[in-house]
């Protein structure tokens, strides 16, 4: 990894703490939603291979073999993607959570789409929104599409099918006490927007 | 006599808007810490009459911060300053002592408010 792809500390100082700010926002959008408190973690930033994806987000959920992911691309003058991951154990919690029996009520597939889509907007959009703004852009996002439901994240991220050969991954994980649900929401850029992404950075450390 | 203030964080661009977003007239003396176990250092050794304290931190977090001050007598003013939008976190936080929350990002006008209300007003 070349030296201008590098994030200063400074850099990255202030992509985590404007993460660490959008993470609250959709924290609390989805402690709304869920009817618990939502933990939030500390941000991780990191430099990432598009090879090396597949692996990297399979260490956030535990390295399960099957994951639900939705995915929206943004758009300002960093254009990236935002995926929301959600490990298998998590998802019979999340209906529960949202107030289906699972015993008597019976989803289907149309309508379990449709939460998931739903439950992947709100946060993606709060907390990526935020983040923007306080960069002072506006967000444009794609609809939300369900990429993989109970699929292998090596399947799902095949390298050659990425647009990008070198990533900044952002991951920001929501979970709530003695449960097991987890969702993860991560968001890359490319190395064309990783550029603009630092000027970005640069102009909100210099205006302190 | 300088008011000690302990400002805790671990981005150091949240101090830096902090200490920003204090009035300017304002006669303290300010310290920071980038952890937890750095803020019960620097309150033990005097140093935190007030404290903005951060919650979600690597190995310590705010909330295990505000336990250690209450087994040690809590005697700091801790204003906590967090991203964490729920109303839970706040009943949280002012259950374990802190006497104000203020959700970031911080400006002087959610600053102000807080500060006069506890006499500490420049």
């Amino acid at each position: 990894m070349t030296h201008e792809h590098m994030l200063s500390e400074d850099q990255r100082d202030a992509l985590q703490e404007i993460a660490n700010i959008g993470m609250g926002l959709a924290g609390a959008r989805l402690a709304t939603l869920l009817g618990e408190f939502i933990q939030l973690s500390i941000p991780s930033i990191t430099p990432v291979r598009v090879e090396d994806l597949p692996a990297v987000l399979g260490k956030f959920v535990g390295d399960q073999e099957f994951v639900t992911v939705v995915r929206q691309a943004f758009t300002c003058d960093v254009r990236g993607e935002a995926l929301v991951l959600l490990g298998d154990d998590a998802i019979p919690e999340l209906w529960e959570l949202m107030g289906y029996d699972p015993a008597s009520d019976t989803l289907d597939a149309a309508s379990e789409q449709e939460v998931l889509i739903d439950l992947s907007n709100l946060i993606t959009g709060a907390c990526l929104s935020c983040m923007f703004e306080q960069l002072g852009r506006s967000l444009t996002f794609s609809p939300p599409t369900l990429m993989g439901r109970r699929v292998s994240l090596t399947q799902l991220l095949r390298p050659e099918a990425m647009a990008w050969d070198l990533s900044l991954l952002v991951e920001v994980k929501f979970s709530i006490e003695n449960h097991t649900f987890c969702a993860h929401l991560v968001m890359f850029t490319g190395e064309d927007s990783l550029k603009t992404l630092k000027m970005a950075l640069d102009e909100l450390l210099e205006c302190m | 006599m300088a008011l000690p203030v302990l400002v805790v964080d671990d981005s150091a661009l949240a101090r830096k808007i902090l200490i920003n977003s204090l009035p300017a007239g304002w006669d303290v003396t300010i310290t920071q810490a980038s952890n937890g176990r750095d803020a019960l250092v620097q309150y033990r050794a005097g140093r935190a009459s007030v404290m903005f304290l951060d919650l979600t931190m690597p190995d310590m977090t705010g909330y295990q911060v505000l336990e250690e001050l209450q087994h040690e007598g809590l005697d700091t003013f801790v204003i906590v300053v967090s991203a964490d939008a729920q109303q839970g976190a706040v009943e949280r936080v002012k259950k374990l002592g802190a006497v104000a929350f203020i959700q970031k990002p911080v400006t002087p006008e959610k600053l102000l408010p807080v500060l006069k209300e506890y006499g500490f007003d420049a």
